[in-house]
């Protein structure tokens, strides 16, 4: 099954997506219907999210609309018009999971998912709204309302601790973040030989996912085989991640379903949720406990600024001197610094929209690299731009849209009280009752992963 | 009397490249009474553009109405609900009946009837019913639509969402000049060698 697909019935052969497209995956004629190359594209949806070419509702000569929302997994109270580009939908998974008594129904959200999803009420582009969103969660039916931006705090701890090791040890650098699996892919299937500078830590998705059916389970006195867990993401390559056959640390599939920011939607107005009127309601703890610095993950720079927030105080023992990294925030697809932490100077990098990493690539080969951590992520300004977000209906509104959610992440972050991952109590406690410490044995059995090439020979 | 010709907006079609986006435009700034915000989930009712893109062997260019100075449509409006206004002919989409005469008099087919929507719903008629699976049900009001330059915003949507720059709003006495001008200009160019 492929995740992204091109109608070919509706698809005019505009070739727009084939613009957005970072690894020129769309082929085809000018003026013909476009196929998407499955072995290349790497999920991001960029495509989807360009796509303006809709089914006519008022055409006879193309298949009835519920048939095309069959086909595309969505659920049959959809209203929205279809476009030609788009991804296979979960959320009918989801919903008759949520009206089996027998399971135990668990969500996790990502960070870029709470300043998004307003918008698919009528609610300003990026209004931001965790509570509602929590409570929505729970209206659902959801027994607990977890949050990824717990395993994005968890990810700064391994990763934070992988990079330290690795410039201690000066070996396999420069170390590239692993957040992304739309980067993760593609450096599977085009440069398997740099496998090894690829952080070995699982995304935040995948931590909670193991850490859910876990320790989760341990604390709630529940038979993991009976959790069922679902996370809610900005992205269209999540569920390709969540599928991988190495995602079952827990003995079970650590995610079982993943849904997009849209298709959260779908499943709230089915249900007649009235969003925008829903009180604010926390979420869950332990697991529902986050920093300011997981609440950046969703936007370029954020891993980058969260990692550097708790290395500069493990390595320094020190409290960093100033909280708002600024200078990688910034909008350009590449962003390089050089950081003083204690005697170290660490190089490091930033980038946003997979074609950027290109010549980093590149140089890196040729052994012309002197970077320590880099960061990646697929999408033009990280996961608030990801495929699997609210569409924009007019390209105008698209910049607004990116710089309205990222202003909406920093504020969230701003605002909380704990803006670092390793004062997360919640944390600490995870690992003085279960993990042990970074790094460790069940760290490593449990978050950390491996790559394989995807390159024919 | 009014000297100014009606504007209207052309598609270059060897520019156009079919994405529609002008059709989604039209839609998304005619629709904010049917709580059409700026995302694709804010939509629940059908995509009704104004504005029809036209596939052919030779390509594709969206077609729309022209303004016509003696227009067909409201010539033959038997219940006077298409004017003009300013410099543009428009329909009253409260007034209009859904006779369909505009759609048979327009020689572009610049004009659709389709159901009216408000407040997110299909607007039913007040007494005529008609039979469907579950019995009678009231008959949804049928309306005609057409381009009308987006007059309430001051500038037409499609214009300002075609990636390829395809669409140009005509104003022809302008237009008119600019060419005589150019005209001139060459003539005079020959001439003087
Ligand atoms: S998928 Fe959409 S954007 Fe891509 S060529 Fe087809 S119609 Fe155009
Ligand atoms: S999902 Fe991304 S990689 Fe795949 S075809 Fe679409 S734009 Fe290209
Ligand atoms: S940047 Fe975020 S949304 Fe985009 S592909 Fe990567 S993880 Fe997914
Ligand atoms: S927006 Fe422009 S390119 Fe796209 S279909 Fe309309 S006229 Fe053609």
């Amino acid at each position: 099954m492929s995740y992204i697909n091109i109608d070919q019935e509706l698809c005019t052969g505009c070739r727009r997506c084939a613009e957005v497209c970072p690894v020129d995956a769309i082929e085809g004629e000018e003026g013909k219907p476009q196929k998407i190359n499955t072995e290349i594209c790497i999920m991001c949806g960029q495509c989807v999210q360009k796509c303006s070419v809709y089914a006519p509702y008022f055409d006879d000569g193309i298949t009835p609309i519920n048939m095309k929302l069959q086909e595309r997994g969505m659920l049959e109270s959809v209203k929205e018009p279809l476009f030609a580009a788009y991804n296979i939908g979960q959320a009918k998974k989801v919903r008759e999971a949520l009206a089996n008594p027998q399971l135990f129904k668990v969500v996790q959200c990502a960070p870029a998912v709470r300043v998004a999803i307003a918008e698919e009420f009528g609610l300003n582009l990026g209004a931001l709204t965790p509570g509602k969103m929590a409570a929505a969660l729970r209206r659902l039916g959801f027994n607990k309302v977890y949050d990824t931006n717990f395993g994005a705090d968890l990810t700064i701890m391994e990763e934070g601790n992988e990079l330290i090791k690795r410039v201690t040890e000066g070996k396999d650098l420069p170390l590239f973040t692993s957040c992304c699996p739309a980067w993760v892919k593609f450096m599977e299937q085009a440069y398997p030989e740099l496998l090894k500078n690829l952080s070995t830590c699982k995304s935040p998705q995948q931590m909670q996912g193991a850490i859910i059916k876990t320790y989760g389970a341990k604390i709630n006195n529940m038979d993991p085989a009976k959790i069922f867990s679902v996370s809610v993401m900005p992205c269209t390559c999540k569920p390709f991640e969540s599928d991988r056959p190495e995602m079952m640390a827990s003995g079970y599939k650590d995610v079982d379903v993943v849904i997009t920011t849209r298709e959260l939607a779908y499943l709230i107005k089915d249900k007649g949720i009235d969003f925008a009127n829903l009180p604010d309601e926390g979420f869950d703890l332990p697991l529902g406990d986050y920093t300011g610095a997981a609440t950046i993950f969703g936007s370029t720079g954020g891993v980058m600024e969260a990692a550097l927030r708790t290395a500069y105080e493990i390595i320094t023992k020190n409290p960093i001197p100033k909280i708002d990294i600024e200078f990688v925030r910034g909008g350009e697809g590449v962003r390089t610094a050089t950081v003083q932490i204690g005697d170290l100077e660490l190089k490091i990098a930033v980038v946003a929209g997979l074609k950027n990493v290109l010549p980093i690539l590149e140089d890196l080969k040729k052994g012309k690299s002197d970077y320590h951590f880099i960061e990646v992520m697929a999408c033009p300004e990280g996961c608030i731009s990801g495929g699997g977000q609210p569409k924009v209906l007019l390209e105008e509104y698209r910049g607004i849209a990116y710089k309205n959610r990222k202003d909406a992440i920093y504020k969230h972050d701003s605002e909380l009280k704990l803006r670092k991952s390793h004062e997360n109590p919640d944390i600490k406690k995870l690992y003085d009752e279960f993990l042990g410490e970074p790094l460790g044995k069940q760290s490593h059995h449990l978050l950390h992963t491996k790559y394989k090439s995807r390159k024919e020979k | 009397m009014k000297t100014k010709l009606n504007s209207f907006v052309v598609a270059n079609a060897a520019k156009c490249i079919g994405c529609k986006s002008c059709e989604v435009a039209c839609f998304t700034v005619h629709n904010r009474n049917n709580h059409v915000a700026a995302t694709v989930g804010t939509v629940t009712v059908p995509i009704i553009p104004r504005l029809y893109l036209i596939r052919s062997e030779h390509g594709t260019i969206p077609i729309q109405c022209r303004h016509c100075e003696d227009a067909p449509c409201a010539n033959v409006c038997p219940v006077g609900a298409i004017k003009q206004e300013g410099n543009a002919i428009i329909i009253n989409e409260k007034t209009c009946i859904g006779c369909k005469t505009c759609l048979l008099a327009c020689p572009f087919g610049a004009i659709d009837l389709l159901p009216q929507y408000d407040d997110g719903k299909e607007v039913l008629q007040i007494n005529l019913k008609e039979e469907e699976e579950g019995g009678l049900t009231q008959k949804a009001r049928v309306i005609a639509y057409k381009c009308d330059l987006c007059e309430d915003i001051g500038e037409p949507a499609c214009i300002k969402a075609c990636p390829v720059n395809a669409l140009t709003l005509v104003t022809p006495t302008e237009e008119r000049k600019a060419r005589n001008k150019e005209a001139a200009l060459s003539l005079i160019k020959t001439i003087n060698g």
